[in-house]
């Protein structure tokens, strides 16, 4: 079950990563904002499928959806607030003011959750889907965990094969274009805003699904678990595995994540020094980073960019 | 009224701290053409050093400070020698994605060091004194008077000396500096040295004011810190000035009339929208497009 486990939140991850590779492997825009949209999808998810509020918790809706129409839904409201987002920031701003910009943005949005209680219970958070349609399959706690491992890499595949799809595509072509030189794709007639809004529209899109899937992983969630720093691993991942190609990224996000997990398993953690263990593998993601950076930006499995095939 | 004086007083303490971080920052800025996202770590480095030398100096604060700002001297250089500088001519949001690599870094060796508990200083913070219609602390009094002198110092430093006139040029344009006959990494490195040592001292005055911190103190200061830079104007120090007032007096008085936890989402909608409409600063006479890509 520890595999199943580790499997299924690292395929989830890498929903995430292909997502947010679009963003900024393809278009450029160095987006820290991301993560926000992946708690946006779980907290919906959440607030759509698990009853009324029983006082004194507290949150908005309380509807008991079936999932599969929460999840929808819950993609669709992640879509819509990165819209808004989206339009105010990717308009004019580049670059590290792009950055910036966005990780103010869901830095506002983090104290809000935790400290507005009405919304999502503020610190406490939300909890209580609990495999949703375990009854309804009749499975065991363990049969349901595997089974949800299935549909979560089946999603990853199609997931997968969608993106690698449109990687290649005129649209992909065209995003990269935007990303190398924003004038010249200007100049040859490009919609610089419009194609980094799609993308940007369909990253969060895919982070609102992670999200939602995640839910069901968790099946609890609150602040603690999404501090805007945890977007960092999955940047680190897609510097290792090759930004801007769809596999490399996905292989990217199993090798890094599955093989902190595993590193860091056996590293000395004193009793009497709980966060010593957590604190060492967030050093250490911060060196692969700084490293891929200075030593093989492209990462391990390089982008692979569109041939010019000449007049037909 | 006198609830708004009140905190008119701590907006101008807040802004003292705030306006020494962020000329460390427009100061880094200026040289490097880097928005370092490790620049709070400076900050916290100092904070712990003073944590660490406070036994051994029998709660004396001079000494206390002294320490920080040494501390973040040392980090200062570190982070330009082993990280700003291996990064030279690689495009800016490289560049910016590699420090907040290093803010992860330093912020969890702290952590592994100090542990994740907040600790505090033992110094008093005095007594309360009105001074004119504010209320203030001793410490705060001494916050605000030794940002002032630290802050006159720089702007001693930069128009009076030639080591100032040398940081102006670089930032102009190392290149050129450099084919002048300014050795430009000396004067880089020099730059990075007084920065991480005004945010060593920054870090001190910061955790002594708000009375226990931990890892993240200086992470957590960093968006406000952004905030004024931008305010003023990135990589122009006086003006930078300007916009730590501004930023320290909007957020709390904005905290005192809303509910204090939202604090910082004032100071984050101010960031956003300073942002989108003058992002060169407020105090440009026209919105230059530079940094529109």
């Amino acid at each position: 079950m520890y595999w199943v486990s580790i499997v299924t939140e690292a395929a989830i991850f890498a929903i995430l990563a292909l997502g947010l590779d679009m963003v900024w492997g393809w278009a450029g825009d160095f987006d820290l904002a991301f993560y926000g949209y992946l708690a946006l999808g779980s907290y919906m998810t959440m607030v759509l499928t698990i009853g009324k509020p029983i006082p004194p918790v507290s949150y908005i809706l309380g509807y008991r959806l079936p999932y599969p129409v929460a999840l929808l839904l819950a993609v669709a409201a992640v879509v819509v607030f990165a819209a808004a987002i989206g339009a105010v920031a990717l308009r004019n701003l580049r670059e590290i003011y792009f950055a910036i910009t966005t990780l103010t943005a869901v830095s506002a949005m983090y104290l809000f959750v935790e400290n507005y209680t009405p919304l999502f219970d503020g610190y406490n958070g939300v909890y209580g889907l609990v495999n949703p349609g375990q009854t309804l399959l009749n499975l065991t706690y363990n049969g349901y965990r595997i089974v949800f491992l299935g549909i979560v890499l089946v999603v990853l595949a199609l997931v997968y094969l969608l993106v690698s799809r449109l990687s290649r595509s005129p649209f992909g072509r065209m995003l990269r274009s935007v990303r190398e030189d924003e004038r010249a794709a200007a100049a040859y007639g490009r919609g610089v805003f419009f194609a980094k809004y799609r993308a940007y529209l369909f990253g969060a899109a895919l982070a609102g699904l992670a999200g939602g899937l995640f839910a069901v992983f968790v099946s609890a969630f609150n602040p603690s678990a999404w501090t805007p720093q945890e977007l960092l691993i999955i940047y680190a991942a897609i510097l290792v595995g090759g930004r801007g190609n769809p596999l490399g990224v996905m292989a990217g996000v199993f090798a890094v994540y599955i093989g902190f997990i595993e590193l860091t398993r056996f590293l000395p953690a004193p009793a009497s020094r709980p966060e010593f263990g957590p604190a060492l593998r967030q050093v250490l993601i911060g060196l692969l980073i700084i490293l891929m950076l200075r030593f093989r930006p492209e990462g391990l499995i390089s982008e692979r960019l569109g041939r010019d095939r000449g007049p037909r | 009224m006198t609830t708004f004086l009140i905190s008119v007083g701590i907006g101008l303490a807040t802004a003292a701290i705030l306006a020494l971080s962020a000329l460390a920052f427009t100061l880094e800025y200026a040289v490097s053409r880097v928005a370092n996202f490790a620049h709070g770590e400076l900050l916290t480095i100092g904070a712990y050093a003073a944590y660490s030398g406070q036994r051994l100096f029998h709660q004396n604060v001079a000494a206390a400070a002294l320490l920080a700002a040494a501390a973040g001297l040392l980090a200062g250089l570190a982070e330009n020698a082993g990280l700003i500088e291996q990064f030279r001519g690689r495009s800016a949001t490289t560049v910016f994605i590699a420090t907040l690599g290093a803010s992860l870094v330093l912020q969890n060796l702290l952590e592994m060091i100090y542990g994740a508990a907040n600790v505090s200083y033992s110094f008093t913070q005095g007594g309360l004194h009105h001074v004119g219609p504010f209320l203030w602390t001793t410490s705060n009094i001494e916050v605000i008077l030794s940002a002032l002198a630290v802050a006159g110092l720089i702007y001693l430093l930069l128009q009076h000396t030639r080591f100032g006139k040398a940081i102006r040029a670089v930032s102009q344009d190392r290149t050129l500096a450099q084919v002048s006959g300014i050795p430009a990494r000396r004067v880089v490195m020099g730059t990075w040295a007084l920065a991480g040592a005004i945010s060593g001292f920054a870090g001190f005055i910061l955790a002594d004011t708000i009375g226990t911190f931990g890892p993240q103190l200086g992470f957590s200061f960093l968006l406000l810190t952004i905030t004024a830079t931008v305010a003023g104007g990135i990589g122009r120090p006086y003006a930078t000035l300007g916009g730590a007032l501004l930023v320290g007096l909007v957020i709390e008085i904005a905290g005192t009339y809303s509910n204090s936890a939202y604090q910082l989402v004032w100071a984050f909608g101010l960031l956003v929208l300073l942002m989108l409409f003058r992002p060169n600063g407020l105090f440009v006479r026209r919105s230059a497009t530079a940094v529109r890509a």
